[in-house]
């Protein structure tokens, strides 16, 4: 009898000890680079497609407007991807296709079709530090970044508009680098980054906020956005409409082939 | 209205005028164009109309209304047919043409005008095979479609200095007929792999310049030279390539012309048929903060060159081309310089261009030639600066 409740009691601390453990480990704050790998790795279907509107504003108030129709898919880890410009009149029909690479080492392939020279051009696809359109994005702040590229430390939580958020410490590895740090809240329930400054070697040179993010298909999507650069006293808003996920999308829409078309379809 | 839905109307319109920088300081381009595009998205089948209307106050033959392009396309998963008249682009080559001459360009205002503009339709049926990394292109061109070159009044017209007992009389140039045998092929197989396109090109055409054969009678101390310009089956050989590496990307292209005739340098003497080779390598650099730095080296060698040809064995030419954007890239402030190392001749093509708003494009600029002679020197007297307005839509 003895034998038996000892054996019971054993039990039953062994379990308590396991469920412990478990929860424990429900609650370990994750590293900076875990959160913004969850970022990188956020789901986001295996095809989308949406229309990209950028207004850009500078100190005096003058306005200009980018509209580009945007597709990518994913091919396993890799990705590839074609961004037609729809405004303003004079780029119209400009397609940029890119094919980017999961591994690092390798460099993604790019080419541009201008619909004045009618003919596809194979470009660098090193630079992503320069602005896209005149914007106040940089290619990489779309996200072309690879999550190697930056080393992440967590500087701790923080509530933002609402929202429960890690806040993680960016440091590009290349010293050369545009930025010399980046300050990015995510939010814990999207995995989103919804508010980030971006410094450079004279301090900070902008900073980012979503200001309309919501699940759509079952996948957090930004849908407003603003990059308020203060250095150049510059900003941009960039809306995305017409969002569609795993519509499936034709392979053929990414060869070079077709943008050499001048026509995407 | 649901209707007009596939349909949408585009274009532009611009001015330029231009001052000689040079007595009398008179103007050399002044004319106001309108361009009207028309497309039609009916999904698998899509149409493409433009069309020009031209003022010209300098090169009156230019005021007018002409039919750019006028194509049907039809596009299958694995091909694609475009049918009418278009404009066809090859090469890898920036401001140069190597290989790309299956459409011929309209040298009106010498080279003055950008690549893009010079560029003369032709009428053909483009049909193309498409691989995942590996496209064949075929074309067919049943109309021949010679090149222009500027004449009569025109300032860019080259005058050739002749003694003053030298009579020359000019026939009108003989075209080939459009027939069967008489059309232009091509073949092209082009390959887009990861880090690396290349292509490779035969292409059966005519010359689109005329060799000027002659015939020479001598009365007395007089002679009397008699053109007859005619067009010549040429088959070109093209090879082209481009590949990245971190901010560069490298490009090459030749074209191997076999059957070209050649100017001579007396009057005396007939054209002289020789190959061609044309080469080009390049590299473009982007090296951040909006910069582009683009150098090219071109050159043309004559096979079996013989010392009575106009041009020499060997002809070499370097570009060097440098843009930067500015002011949250509304301004671009760019130069491309062509230097002619044979004849030590310079051209320089200086521009900025100032977008006002999304639709209103500013642009100043200049063409400024130097040297003795050759494609360059022969026009530093219409060394010229510009200013250009145009809205786009």
């Amino acid at each position: 009898m003895h034998k038996k409740f000892l054996k019971t009691t054993l039990c039953f601390l062994t379990l308590l000890t396991a469920v412990s453990l478990a929860q424990a480990s429900d609650t370990t704050v994750p590293t900076g680079l875990e959160i913004m790998t969850r970022v990188d790795d956020r789901p986001d279907g295996d095809d989308r497609t949406q229309m990209l509107t950028m207004t850009l504003s500078n100190k005096s108030g003058r306005q200009r407007i980018r509209e580009v129709k945007s597709y990518s898919k994913d091919f396993g880890k890799d990705k590839k991807s074609v961004m037609v410009f729809e405004k303003p009149a004079d780029v119209r029909g400009t397609a940029f296709l890119s094919w980017e690479y999961d591994d690092p080492a390798r460099e993604d392939d790019k080419w541009l079709y201008m619909p004045a020279m009618k003919k596809v051009r194979r470009i660098s696809g090193a630079s992503k530090n320069e602005y896209f359109m005149g914007s106040d994005f940089t290619y990489d702040d779309m996200g072309d970044r690879n999550v190697e590229e930056d080393s992440h430390t967590l500087l701790g939580e923080e509530v933002v508009d609402g929202h429960d958020c890690w806040k993680v410490e960016s440091i590009p590895v290349d010293p050369e680098d545009m930025y010399t740090r980046k300050v990015i809240w995510v939010c814990k329930a999207a995995d989103m980054a919804i508010k980030a400054e971006y410094y450079d070697k004279d301090g900070l040179l902008k900073t980012f906020k979503a200001l309309d993010f919501r699940q759509q298909d079952g996948f957090w999507t930004q849908f407003k956005s603003e990059m308020d650069n203060v250095s150049r006293k510059h900003k941009t808003v960039m809306e995305i409409d017409s969002v569609k996920y795993n519509t499936g999308i034709n392979d053929n829409l990414f060869r070079v082939s077709t943008i050499q078309r001048g026509n995407i379809r | 209205m649901p209707w007009l839905e596939p349909f949408s109307l585009t274009g532009w319109a611009e001015a330029i005028q231009s001052v000689r920088t040079h007595r009398p300081n008179d103007s050399l381009t002044s004319r106001a164009r309108l361009r009207l595009e028309l497309e039609a998205d009916f999904n698998v089948f899509y149409g493409f109309v433009s069309a020009d209307a031209e003022k010209n106050w300098q090169i009156e033959d230019e005021t007018g209304i002409d039919l750019q392009e006028a194509w049907l396309e039809y596009a299958a998963d694995r091909w694609d047919l475009r049918i009418g008249r278009q404009i066809v682009i090859w090469g890898k080559a920036d401001g140069v043409q190597i290989a790309d001459i299956v459409s011929p360009p309209d040298y009106t205002e010498s080279i003055t005008r950008d690549l893009d503009e010079i560029r003369i339709p032709v009428d053909a049926a483009k049909l193309r095979l498409l691989g995942d990394f590996v496209n064949t292109e075929l074309i067919w061109i049943p109309v021949f479609e010679p090149a222009v070159q500027p004449s009569g009044d025109n300032p860019w017209a080259v005058e050739t200095d002749l003694p003053d007992n030298v009579h020359v009389t000019m026939a009108d140039v003989d075209e080939p007929d459009t027939s069967m045998e008489n059309s232009e092929i091509a073949l092209k197989v082009a390959a887009y792999f990861s880090g690396l396109d290349v292509a490779a090109s035969v292409f059966h055409t005519w010359d689109d310049n005329p060799a000027y054969h002659r015939t020479i009678r001598r009365e007395g101390d007089t002679v009397f030279v008699d053109y007859a310009p005619r067009h010549h089956r040429l088959t070109v050989l093209g090879l082209e390539f481009s590949r990245p590496w971190s901010d560069f990307v490298f490009r090459g292209e030749a074209a191997y012309y076999i059957g070209k005739y050649h100017e001579t340098n007396p009057t005396a003497l007939d054209p002289i048929q020789r190959d061609l080779l044309k080469w080009l390598g390049g590299v473009d650099w982007t090296p951040g903060n909006d910069w582009t730095v683009i150098a090219q080296i071109t050159g043309d060698i004559i096979m079996n060159h013989d010392a009575r040809m106009a041009d020499e064995a060997f002809e070499t030419m370097a570009t060097l081309s440098i843009s930067k954007d500015l002011l949250n890239q509304t301004l671009t402030v760019s130069n491309m310089l062509y230097y002619d190392l044979n004849e030590n001749g310079i051209y320089i093509r200086p521009k900025a261009d100032y977008a006002l708003t999304d639709a209103w494009h500013l642009m100043t600029g200049a063409d400024i030639f130097s040297g003795d002679d050759g494609r360059f020197g022969g026009y530093r007297n219409n060394s010229q600066v510009w200013v250009k307005i145009k809205y786009s839509f």
